[in-house]
């Protein structure tokens, strides 16, 4: 194995002592002189045309300096070239509950908050589409008018012989399996600041300048373009600290858009930052989704064919909808191998908060289905389903038959190691009543091989510069969101220049300062941004190495950098003797030449030139390759080679990436029968890697991805009635706390990627998807219940419990049969539409056209 | 979401609070640990003009022994005070027992005994901002004629949700009220109205100062049972308290209450007929947790369904006689 010094040792995140202190700046902490606050408008109607929209009211009241609405903006925009259906603010429908229409800009909260209860609205309401199957059948009132049967995008791909595999299978396993709706739930809530300077030649408003709490400040600086009208080169974003993504913020987000629309119209700085209840509405999360699986399998377990059909209620936007449903198939495969596929997908409009890319993006309710449905094979077969999963592995290097490149491929040791660490072989089958194991598998990709815009430009660029005080100063445009793409960053450059990773200064996602880069999104940072760190240091390496090689009088080949040190490695030298504690940094110091070595450099160097030299510091071999070369500075890129790029189908683009991630996980629950409460005692968690480039990060995200998955297997669910949303708040949308989460280990399989920087994949997002099959089989081997409806919340294991049982029925679960559902549930309850009753609210919606005196819409 | 605008005033004595209540009459709202009221004037369920801080009436803080024996705790009392005070968990583990599972550390640090018992009640169709509140269509409970719960229906079902009223009814608890015309004493079991908007016993110009536990309940063995989606945070969804006295293996006398199932906290009637001068059983337990659930009456206030939520109330009645039992 490669002896590293910094690569694959655990070390803190470089930006952790401002987050655990709370001196680090997140977007809400920035404020500018006369800056204004913005408030948001949000449509009470899930599906509306608006006739009118009279904000005199609002403007007039003291201490609002600007009211913005749909036609301050009204170019459509979307994160995918083929979905651009949104507007910053409602141009003529609203089309959910919580739907932008309106935003005032005043010089306190308080104001703009009662300036927007003085905007009157008419509205004329449409019929609101909220089931996606209903919606499926709808022929007028679409929601967007260019999308027949309110489907945004449907595929049918077909790869191999479908009927030839199922004819070959020993047994087909159908079933119909349901994944409620979750959210991201990140920390911080979205935030943007907007500021227009002047221009120095006309005094009108020039160049803008934009904060915001973003997984994608290109993207952004694209968007703000095109809704603007304004030139990229006029738009500088800058990515503060972001408190967590998850996907949730790495689209365009309406705030970002209309801070910058208000800030314009206010001729001021705005901020904007949503309330919690608004990040629900903005959401972007995993939608709804149904799955129809028929798996076909050899008596060993082998599978011959898989057909898939999926349904995705997608929200009122396309946002990333198309790309979710791509995925939900395309990663059917490189998992396991699988001779024969056949995909449908659908991705449906509804009138609620549009679903976007969430942790996992596409993967995770299908991997719920299939790994479910595997356990479901195993057990009528009588096999072990971690055998099972054994059979069925891929033999890479290989391209599966949907056209995914699979060079490194840790699953069997993934799945070796959580067999070995959960006593999987003695234990499972064997515990006491109400205990069990489960076992299930998940990957991902490491980035999309292909970008969301066509175009041959690279996926990630780095630069970096060096100067005489021997600071390294990288420019990135990937974005840190808490992942550690920034640590990681400095950790590739110090290891290939040899230095002490506290000489490295990341300088990340400001499109005035740093090169392009796409974003913090489908895993891809430390692939494609870390291959590109690489690249750019192995570039400015290049002048040190040679000028140290002069000034060594050695051939470049035998310079060595490492540890701070540069020497000639065709001495006697050895790295051992610059560690030991008369080591040259304390002499040199005691000497005074580090101190003023930035402008005495060259001085100091020239006077020291009675000889060749056998080592130098860092320092030194910096300020020889200025000496030398001039300015000190490279630049690396990186964009995923052709063979990686997938098949040539519709829709073939989505799925491939240069290399996949895979997790094994074993999960250890118990069941109390008389309450269907589950416990999550363990969860062994393998996760290769590729390289860990830092162990105690990779852990951190394995973990953080099993705790999420098991959010959406016990507690987590957006609750709908009739469009709204019951629970947008984190009270009642329940995120574990720390006391249901169970002791995770996690372990690390390092498959050593061939094309990934020194070796790395994806360890953000992979393993979610295994958490959530995984406590499903254990819950079937603790009690014998087949979930088929996630999440497991007490009520539907209580009511399978009972059914199997043969007890007397009760229905605690709104007529969906857990075990076997065959369409989502509603809240109870009733909307006020349903109500009655003469004297309403003034405020009351139900009031409208009843009260001639008040202005239609009454205040809303 | 802002805090609409009020003014605070900040009594530093009981008779003053009082006189502020007269001067102010029904336009304030009085606020303790805040944890309750302030995400409800946020969504603008409360604008009250005055809000009247208790904070600064040292009298009314902390754990004393009765007068006449028991313990007397001051309403401005934390609730994590009380969770970690020696004689509460000696003497009256029931109250031990609930107080410990309110919402989490954090917010029982700045949660108060007296918020526990003057919680308001809560829905999902009410516990929402002003926005949402008009999406749907305001209820009975709040600006509105609808009741989202029971449509059609006049009674707001809205059900109370604290923890600790279960088990201090269960001890026999009283409470002492402050009023214009001087001070009362009431049991806590007849404080609660069963109707989610009328909520208390409690005029406008009244504030609880004092929570009593009798002597004569000292050293009963207790359990309270809450069921929630999550181990912390959240809101009971139903719960269940028994107090019990127990001698020579047998059960003297017992009290069970439940919560978060009614628009009030109840004893159970009855429970005694089954529990007294019996050694609990499965079966006895049992019949306790019918009784229970035959009190119940859940409806879609809150998440999980009531059918479950009322289930929960049978088994959790059970198992918190077995548990007291076997304390």
């Amino acid at each position: 194995m490669t002896d590293f010094s910094v690569i694959g040792k655990s070390i803190a995140m470089v930006d952790a002592a401002g987050k655990t202190t709370g001196a680090g700046k997140y977007t809400d902490d920035l404020s500018l002189p006369g800056m204004l606050v913005g408030k948001i408008l949000h449509s009470v109607y899930p599906h509306a045309r608006i006739k009118r929209i009279d904000t005199s009211r609002a403007k007039a009241l003291d201490g609002v300096v600007a009211v913005v609405t749909g036609a301050d903006a009204p170019n459509p925009y979307g994160i995918l070239p083929v979905g651009h259906d949104e507007t910053a603010l409602a141009v003529e429908k609203v089309r959910y509950v919580g739907d932008h229409v309106a935003c005032v800009a005043a010089i306190s909260e308080e104001i703009a908050e009662n300036a927007i209860e003085l905007i009157d609205v008419e509205y004329e309401l449409l019929p609101a589409y909220f089931d996606p199957v209903e919606s499926m059948k709808a022929e007028t009132d679409l929601i967007h008018e260019n999308r027949a049967h309110n489907i945004e995008k449907d595929y049918h791909h077909v790869f191999g012989d479908l009927d030839k595999g199922f004819a070959e299978a020993d047994y087909i396993a159908e079933g119909r399996y349901l994944a409620n709706e979750v959210t991201h739930a990140a920390m911080e809530p979205h935030s943007t600041l907007a500021n227009f300077e002047l221009d120095p030649h006309t005094g009108k408003l020039g160049r803008l300048t934009v904060w915001s709490s973003t997984q994608v400040p290109y993207y952004l600086q694209h968007k703000l373009s095109l809704v603007l009208e304004m030139p990229m080169s006029q738009i500088r974003v800058i990515k503060p600290l972001v408190g967590g993504g998850f996907g949730g913020k790495s689209e365009i987000i309406p705030l970002e858009i209309i801070a910058a629309v208000a800030a314009r119209a206010a001729r001021a700085p705005v901020k904007i930052t949503y309330t919690r209840e608004e990040v629900f509405w903005a959401h972007r999360g995993r939608p709804r989704t149904i799955i129809d699986l028929k798996t076909g399998v050899k008596n060993d377990g082998r599978m011959t064919a898989v057909a898939c059909k999926v349904i995705q209620d997608g929200g009122a936007y396309c946002s990333y909808g198309v790309v979710t449903i791509l995925y939900s198939g395309a990663l059917l495969g490189a998992l396991y191998d699988i001779p024969n596929i056949r995909y449908d997908g659908y991705r449906v409009l509804t009138n609620k908060p549009a679903c976007g890319a969430m942790r996992g993006h596409g993967t995770v309710n299908v991997r719920f289905a299939f790994e479910s449905q595997m356990d479901e094979i195993a057990a009528k077969l009588k096999l072990d389903p971690a055998e099972m999963r054994r059979v069925n592995l891929l033999k890479p290097p290989t391209v599966t038959v949907n056209g995914l490149r699979v060079l490194s491929y840790g699953l069997p040791e993934c799945i070796d190691q959580v067999v070995t660490r959960s006593g999987w072989k003695e234990r499972k089958g064997k515990l006491p009543k109400g205990r069990g194991l489960g076992v299930a598998c998940s990957h991902y990709v490491s980035g999309a091989a292909n970008s969301i815009i066509r175009s041959d430009m690279p996926h990630s660029t780095v630069n970096i510069k060096i100067d005489r005080d021997g600071s390294v100063v990288i420019y990135t445009g990937a974005s840190e969101i808490g992942q550690g793409s920034d640590t990681m960053t400095a950790q590739v450059v110090a290891e290939v220049l040899g230095c002490e990773i506290a000489r490295v200064n990341v300088i990340a996602a400001d499109t005035d300062l740093t090169p392009i880069d796409l974003g913090s999104y489908s895993s891809r940072v430390t692939f494609m941004a870390g291959n590109a760190a690489l690249r750019a240091a192995a570039d400015v390496k290049k002048n040190i190495v040679s000028a140290a090689a002069k000034r060594m009088n050695c051939a470049p080949e035998d310079v060595i950098m490492r540890n701070d040190r540069v020497w000639n490695g065709g001495t006697t030298l050895s790295d051992y003797d610059f560690t030991a504690s008369d080591s040259l940094g304390e002499k040199e110091a005691a000497r005074g030449h580090v101190d003023g070595q930035i402008l005495r450099g060259s001085v100091l160097q020239t006077r020291k030139e009675d000889g060749p030299k056998d080592h130098m510091s860092f320092e030194e071999a910096v300020v020889a390759a200025i000496d030398f070369h001039g300015a000190l500075t490279g630049t690396g890129s990186y964009a995923p080679p052709a063979a990686a790029r997938g098949g040539k189908h519709k829709g073939g683009g989505v799925g491939p990436s240069p290399a996949y991630s895979y997790s094994a996980q074993v999960a250890e629950v118990s069941v109390d029968e008389d309450t269907g409460e589950v416990t999550v005692h363990k969860v062994w968690a393998a996760h290769d890697c590729g390289r860990a480039l830092n162990p105690v990060a990779v852990e951190g995200q394995v973990i953080g991805s099993v705790w999420m998955g098991l959010g959406q297997a016990l507690e987590e669910e957006i609750v709908w009635k009739d469009g709204l949303l019951m629970n947008p708040g984190l009270l009642e949308y329940r995120s574990p706390s720390s006391t249901e989460s169970p002791e995770i280990e996690c372990i690390i399989v390092e498959s050593i990627d061939p094309e990934g920087p020194f070796g790395a994949k994806e360890a953000g997002e992979g393993s979610l998807a295994a958490t959530i099959p995984a406590i499903s089989n254990a819950i079937y081997d603790a009690v014998g219940v087949r979930l088929r409806e996630s999440p497991f919340t007490p009520e539907r294991v209580l009511a399978a419990l009972r059914a199997k049982k043969g007890m007397k029925r009760i229905e605690m679960t709104e007529s969906v049969d857990p075990t076997a559902p065959e369409k989502f549930r509603e809240h109870g309850g009733s909307l006020w539409f349903r109500g009655k009753g003469p004297m309403r609210h003034p405020l009351d919606p139900a009031r409208q056209g009843t009260n001639a005196g008040s202005p239609a819409g009454g205040g809303d | 979401m802002s805090l609409p605008s009020f003014q605070l005033l900040r009594p530093k004595t009981l008779d003053e609070a009082m006189a502020l209540m007269a001067k102010y009459d029904g336009q304030v709202k009085v606020v303790a640990g805040g944890t309750d009221l302030l995400p409800s004037m946020k969504q603008k369920l409360f604008t009250p003009p005055y809000v009247l801080d208790l904070r600064g009436i040292s009298e009314l803080r902390g754990i004393r022994s009765g007068a006449g024996g028991g313990v007397e705790i001051g309403v401005l009392t934390s609730l994590s005070t009380i969770e970690h005070a020696l004689p509460i968990r000696k003497d009256y583990p029931v109250l031990y027992e609930a107080v410990k599972t309110v919402a989490s550390p954090v917010l029982r640090n700045m949660g108060t005994i007296g918020g526990n018992l003057c919680l308001d009640t809560r829905c999902l169709w009410y516990n929402q901002s002003l926005l949402w509140r008009k999406s749907c269509g305001f209820c009975l409970k709040k600006d509105g004629d609808l009741c989202h719960v029971a449509p059609g229906g006049k009674f707001c079902w809205a059900a109370f949700s604290g923890d600790t009223p279960p088990a201090l009814m269960c001890l026999g608890a009283e409470i002492e009220i402050a009023g214009p015309t001087g001070t009362r004493r009431t049991p806590l079991s007849e404080f609660y109205v069963n109707d989610g908007i009328a909520r208390l016993h409690l005029a406008e110009n009244e504030i609880v100062t004092r929570v009593y536990l009798p002597e004569s309940s000292a050293g009963w063995r207790g359990s309270y049972q809450k069921l929630r989606v999550r181990g912390s945070i959240d809101y009971p969804l139903a719960g269940v308290a028994v107090a019990l006295k127990m001698r020579a293996g047998r059960v003297e006398a017992v009290r069970v209450a439940i919560t978060a199932v009614n628009p009030a906290p109840f004893l159970v009637k009855d429970a005694d007929a089954h529990l007294v001068g019996v050694v609990p059983t499965e079966e006895i337990a049992g019949w306790v947790g019918d009784l229970a659930a035959s009190t119940a009456k859940p409806l879609t206030t809150s998440a999980l369904t009531p059918e479950y939520r009322r289930e929960m109330v049978r088994v959790f009645a059970k198992r918190a006689v077995m548990s007291a039992a076997a304390n």
